[in-house]
């Protein structure tokens, strides 16, 4: 009887062997297929020349429109992806691109639009604000500060990046 | 506790029997090739099924990436066979997969042809057979215009204007067929359909049909 | 004990018994090397064919790359249909006399119709008990002889779409200039039916392009193929004499490209 058992157990293992060879042979290269977008996230990060020398940057925030050409699979939109990036430099000299997508739900924010709130970041979708470091103003909306765009500045010029990912 | 879980699921449906019924039943020596190497030719059946399997687990996985549109089909194909990781492995086990089920379908239907397999009392499972393979050829004959590379095109053109030629209800197959006047952009759209939605879902119906009527009568004796 | 007096529970308001036998697998060592359970015994040997299946078929679909051609274009008038090898012998069907023009539905109907229905009805056609195959010669020489029809109509479609491959338009050569425009040879290709195919210019329309025939073929060739004919260009084109045609022959060899 002890013999017997053994036996098929070992049949039972030999079978699930076989099977795990038979279901990954045939599910590994489709599985690695669909997984593929998640694999090549954030790849192919490119920065684009935004036609401005790092001397036109000033303190005050100017808002500069750039297109980002983007592949989305095989569908290539002409003309590119427009952004606009919120663009100045901070109290250490250093060049700030925020993005102007508000934390909040996603509206578009002006700098120094509302006469009410001087120098901030404002939302005219629900008031959020910002101060002109880029976080939110306690008790509007916004619950953290604006993204911001990893810039770099090659031979003078600036050139803007991806959002970064806090 | 995996115990626990299936007497658990046991006690409530019952679910012992059902597959027991499968697990317990008796296979014939004559078909086992490992009494008789030559029993090979009863493997065709399963083989059949299993490339069968093989298809719709990669079309599964083309559908994620695959559009049935004229403008991007073609673009959509190049993508996922070029541009992705295995992208030309699992569209080659769909291209090739579709060519080799062909063949095992018909070793499998020559094997039971010439062991007289489907006589008294197997007559039904032999055209419940049949209507799989005419489901297979369409299965066929709808995925080869999906990519929409000119050897799809002009396939579809024919295979429509062969339609075409039947008296009397051919015009009217073929403007079905096409979903309108030309071979285009609707062809392409119910082609997709038939080949993703349609013909399967008959495919599968008819194989349960066929592995219930098998089970029923279980595997034709030695001859 | 009466059975009807024995109890029946159910679990819960539901069908199913409570008390119901359990099943246990039976033990097929009593039968040794007749018959065996499905689970495990022979579905791990059904499993290992698979498994040889399996390395054969992935080593297929690893060492061919699935065929993807040029984007479907309506107007391309020069590319050559050819449905999948499966249908193959149907397409060769329908190039036969009596199964084309006004027999189409023949080939496309009829033949194919009455073979489908037949092999529909195949277990009410051959309703004698007897099952090997030589018992039951009529019905085993039937399948036979459809058998080799079907090898041998997919096998001569197959060639038959090789060859006409071959004299297919391909694109037309960088070197369009024909040479020798007015020798004798240049004459007589447009005296001929040389040019309704192959092009005012040498450049191919029907038929594929002459422009540059002199690096691939020798005068010997050219009139071999002009006698007999390759593809779907029929034989007997020329109609002058053999002398001409070998005037003719020297002519197109003269057409090289750098």
């Amino acid at each position: 009887m002890g013999k017997k058992v053994s036996r098929r157990k070992f049949l039972t293992y030999t079978l699930g062997g076989t099977a795990g060879f038979l279901a990954s042979g045939v599910l590994f290269p489709m599985v690695r297929f669909a997984v593929d977008p998640v694999l090549k996230r954030g790849a192919g990060e490119q920065y684009v020349d935004v036609n401005l020398t790092i001397d036109q940057i000033t303190e005050t925030p100017r808002s500069v429109e750039f297109t980002v050409h983007r592949e989305d699979g095989w569908y290539v939109p002409e003309g590119g992806e427009k952004l606009t990036a919120w663009v100045m430099k901070d109290d250490n000299g250093d060049v700030v691109a925020f993005s102007p997508i508000c934390k909040h739900l996603g509206c578009t924010v002006n700098w120094d639009s509302n006469p009410q709130f001087k120098n901030e970041f404002f939302c005219p979708c629900h008031f959020g604000r910002y101060y002109k470091d880029g976080t939110n103003v306690p008790g509007t909306p916004p619950t953290s500060p604006l993204d911001r765009y990893k810039t770099k500045v090659e031979n003078g010029k600036l050139l803007i990046g991806p959002v970064e990912k806090a | 506790m995996l115990k626990a879980i299936y007497d658990w699921v046991d006690e409530r449906l019952d679910i012992t029997p059902i597959w027991r019924d499968v697990a317990d039943h008796e296979v014939p020596e004559h078909v086992n090739p490992a009494h008789h190497f030559s029993a090979f030719i009863y493997c065709f059946g399963g083989l059949t099924f299993f490339v069968v399997v093989i298809q719709i687990l990669s079309g599964m996985f083309l559908a994620m990436y695959y559009v049935p549109d004229i403008v991007n089909a073609h673009a959509s194909v190049n993508y996922l066979q070029n541009k992705l990781a295995m992208g030309a492995i699992v569209r080659g086990m769909h291209h090739w997969g579709a060519s080799v089920s062909i063949v095992m379908l018909f070793l499998h239907t020559l094997r039971v042809f010439f062991t007289g397999s489907y006589k008294h009392p197997r007559e039904f499972n032999w055209v419940i057979g049949m209507l799989i393979f005419f489901v297979m050829l369409g299965l066929g004959f709808t995925g080869y215009l999906l990519p929409w590379d000119n050897k799809a095109y002009f396939a579809t053109k024919v295979g429509v204007e062969i339609a075409a030629t039947v008296p009397f209800l051919g015009p009217y197959i073929a403007s079905f067929l096409q979903g309108g006047d030309i071979v285009g952009a609707q062809t392409l759209a119910r082609f997709f359909a038939l080949h993703v939605f349609f013909l399967p879902a008959a495919l599968l119906g008819l194989l349960g049909a066929h592995f219930i009527l098998i089970r029923r009568q279980g595997i034709s004796g030695p001859l | 004990m009466e059975k009807k007096h024995e109890q029946v529970h159910y679990v819960g308001d539901s069908r199913v018994r409570v008390n119901r036998e359990k099943m246990y697998p039976k033990d097929y060592s009593e039968f040794p090397g007749k018959t065996e359970a499905f689970l495990p015994d022979f579905l791990l040997k059904e499993w290992m064919v698979a498994v040889v299946f399996l390395v054969a078929f992935m080593t297929l679909v690893m060492t061919e790359k699935p065929p993807l051609g040029e984007i479907a274009d309506p107007t391309n008038t020069s590319f050559l249909p050819v449905p999948d090898w499966y249908f193959l012998f149907i397409y060769e069907l329908l190039k036969f006399n009596w199964a084309a023009g006004k027999f189409i539905v023949i080939g496309t109907l009829g033949l194919p119709g009455i073979a489908f229905t037949a092999l529909l009805l195949v277990p009410w056609l051959d309703r004698s008990p007897e099952r090997r195959p030589f018992k039951r010669p009529i019905a085993t020489g039937i399948m036979l002889l459809v058998l080799v029809s079907i090898v041998v109509l997919t096998w001569s479609a197959e060639t038959e779409h090789k060859e006409q491959l071959e004299s297919a338009p391909g694109p037309t050569p960088e070197n369009t200039k024909v040479i020798g425009q007015n020798e004798q040879g240049h004459k007589l290709y447009q005296q001929n039916a040389c040019v309704k195919c192959h092009g005012e210019q040498l450049e191919g329309s029907n038929g594929p392009s002459l422009l540059g025939i002199g690096n691939r073929r020798s005068a010997d060739y050219i009139i071999k193929v002009i006698d007999e004919g390759k593809g779907t260009m029929p034989a007997g084109m020329f109609q002058g004499s053999p002398q001409e045609k070998k005037i003719l022959a020297d002519w197109l060899v003269k057409q090289k490209q750098k």
